[in-house]
């Protein structure tokens, strides 16, 4: 009977410790803390909402509240600005584009404590900073029609610089430089024709030369266009080549363009950060949400479906096994360090904006 | 032809009369294009919403194009209309409706005073009015959420994020369409029939009632129909003052298709579609389309 009740205190004591040594995932955890992210909305959200969220020992169970400002960057930042630093949210998706303005802007983003966010770890070091973390990145290039490159004899391109052809004049869409993967394109587009950030010319010539047919605002225009065959070419990122070849273009292919001798393919990436003035109370909630984030089934998910690449190494290898992916994507480490990033600093985007409006829409 | 036409007649003198010009046209072929180019344009006009109707019933997969004209017809994506479209469609009728009655509670009165006063700045305040209208929508969006703010900061009570938040935005830009459709009604109304029921001794509010109002309606409907539709296809301003909980249709729409295309998007567009014919049709009913564009409703 001694022996059994020391048996039971043993066990109760394990019992205790195997609870506590669980840490923060707890279940109740995050009781009462109620945390608002600022982030894109549709599927986007809805990734975030379902791996993150209400997940098997998401923020949801573990008794946190999270709601969604949904907006692009640009706008949340807008927000932010109106408010005068209060609190719009406490957890913020950024893009690399708009990063150094929001860091300028001292209100915004705070530092963030890496003791909560383990699974940051699973970063390359340039995604992670005092006050950020990277979210996911793109890989951006040219989704083009195999089968009609083919049938006409154009060459499978290797740059920017082979969309010049006579047998594609006016069958190329690419971004509008106020889209989504606009600047981040452009960037590329410069880079690969000779410029640099602070001198876009070469890369507004290129463009021009190229004789588009369209720039896009949002990328599904770009798929529909290539399934209608009203454009052979179209420059944005993997993930809508992607989700077009999924949903039966099984013609389309991906290039990843080569910018210069050290770079080939060009990125745009997101970042998390957690907003200055958002209240010490929800901190520990606002970092499980970015915890969650980076967590490889939501990097794994988010990649799947809008095929972005995710930071966590661990998804990336994971994302091999997907052979649309694995054909179309990079998910090595060597060629993901090759690929080439928009220095941003420094750089004023409405110069860059003035530029391509005077000569692109010439 | 009839005997009656011109060409037809002959004058009790004797004198072969000259044919009368009659309004509109003379030339089969001048007509037949008129009427050609007019439906082209119409058609024009319309084939988007035809495309977005056909292309929500193809049965696609999972990540899609807008396919039109449909293979395969199904109704598989308006089972897929995510809760998201539904709660912002819920959203965006009730703020729509609650913004146009509220712009007609202050627009008629606006207008009754901007056609009828004889205040020396009526110019300045009819500009007032008009204001909202040459704003930027998005000017008028990050004004209000800063006002907000502002408020918050010296009253305690933040309104932003919240439905009347959104409501006082939407308000702004309705009002001057009721009070442009009441007042060019008023510029028109005969006052002599006030002045008869006031003679015959009904007080202002049973005149108002009971003469000026059914006289005003139709630009009253006018109005508060240009008020719903402004109110429910806004996205500029719903974009800064939309919160958690409170997302507009078209503000769904915007950021969902930002990242992503679901053809259901085309399902719930198809179904708001429908509805906006359903209430034209309803207005027909009531006060009759043609009474609408008589009321000036689209000055």
């Amino acid at each position: 009977m001694h022996s059994l009740l020391k048996l039971s205190v043993v066990a109760a004591a394990a019992g205790v410790l195997m609870m506590s040594a669980s840490g923060p995932a707890a279940a109740g955890d995050l009781d009462g803390q109620e945390i608002k992210v600022c982030t894109w909305g549709g599927s986007w959200r809805d990734i975030q909402r379902d791996n993150v969220v209400t997940n098997p020992g998401g923020l949801e169970e573990r008794g946190a509240t999270v709601t969604f400002v949904t907006g692009s960057p640009q706008d949340n930042m807008a927000k932010l600005i109106a408010a005068r630093g209060q609190p719009v949210c406490d957890v913020i998706e950024i893009l690399d584009a708009t990063w150094d303005q929001m860091v300028e802007l001292d209100f915004v983003v705070d530092e963030l404590d890496f003791s909560l966010l383990p699974n940051a770890k699973h970063l390359a070091d340039w995604q992670i900073g005092k006050n950020f973390t990277g979210s996911w990145f793109t890989q951006e290039g040219i989704c083009y029609n195999a089968e009609k490159f083919a049938e006409h004899g154009i060459p499978t391109p290797t740059t920017y610089k082979d969309l010049i052809h006579p047998k594609l004049e006016g069958l190329i869409q690419i971004p509008d430089i106020t889209s989504g993967g606009g600047l981040a394109n452009f960037g590329g587009i410069v880079k690969a024709a000779g410029g640099d950030e602070n001198n876009v010319k070469p890369g507004l010539d290129l463009i021009n030369a190229m004789n588009v047919k369209k720039f896009w605002k949002r990328g599904s225009e770009g798929v529909t266009l290539l399934e209608n065959g009203d454009i052979w070419a179209l420059i944005s990122h993997v993930g809508w080549c992607m989700r077009g070849h999924k949903a039966g273009q099984t013609y389309l292919k991906f290039v990843h363009p080569i910018i210069d001798d050290e770079h080939v393919g060009v990125n745009k990436f997101g970042f998390l950060s957690i907003v200055k003035n958002s209240p010490m109370e929800v901190r520990a909630a606002a970092h499980a949400y970015i915890n969650g984030y980076l967590d490889e089934e939501t990097q794994f998910q988010m990649s799947s479906r809008a095929g972005t690449i995710p930071v966590n190494v661990n998804a990336q290898a994971r994302l091999a096994q997907d052979p649309v992916l694995a054909e179309m994507a990079v998910l090595d480490a060597e060629g993901i360090a090759k690929e080439y990033r928009v220095r941003y600093k420094g750089i004023d985007i409405t110069t860059w904006n003035d530029q391509w409006n005077r000569a692109v829409t010439q | 032809m009839t005997a009656s036409t011109p060409l037809a007649t002959t004058a009790s003198n004797g004198t072969r009369p000259q044919p009368q010009r009659q309004p509109g046209f003379h030339f089969p072929l001048a007509k037949v294009s008129f009427y050609g180019f007019c439906s082209l344009s119409y058609i024009f006009l319309l084939s988007p919403l035809v495309v977005v109707v056909g292309a929500s019933l193809h049965r696609g997969s999972r990540y899609t194009v807008v396919k039109f004209p449909p293979e395969e017809l199904s109704l598989y994506w308006y089972t897929q209309i995510p809760d998201a479209h539904w709660e912002a469609l819920t959203l965006s009728f009730s703020l729509a409706f609650m913004a146009s009655i509220l712009a007609c509670i202050v627009g008629i009165p606006a207008a009754l005073g901007l056609v009828r006063s004889n205040i020396p700045v009526k110019g300045l305040f009819s500009s007032i009015f008009r204001a909202p209208l040459q704003i930027p929508s998005i000017v008028t969006g990050v004004a209000f959420l800063q006002m907000y703010y502002l408020f918050g900061d010296l009253t305690g009570i933040y309104v932003n994020g919240t439905f009347a938040g959104l409501l006082l935005g939407h308000l702004f830009v309705g009002i001057p369409y009721v009070v442009g459709t009441v007042g060019a009604v008023l510029q028109r109304f005969d006052t002599r029939l006030e002045e008869a029921a006031l003679s015959l001794g009904a007080g202002r509010i049973t005149t108002f009632r009971r003469v000026t109002l059914p006289v005003i309606m139709p630009g009253v409907y006018a109005g508060g129909l240009y008020a719903f539709m402004v109110s429910f296809g806004d996205v500029p301003i719903s974009i800064f003052l939309s919160a958690p909980g409170f997302v507009t249709f078209p503000v769904e729409l915007f950021y969902g298709m930002e990242n992503d295309f679901n053809p259901s998007v085309l399902a719930s567009s198809t179904l708001v579609i429908l509805f906006s014919l359903g209430l034209l049709l309803l207005m027909q009913r009531i006060v009759g389309l043609e009474n609408l564009l008589r009321s000036g409703g689209g000055s």
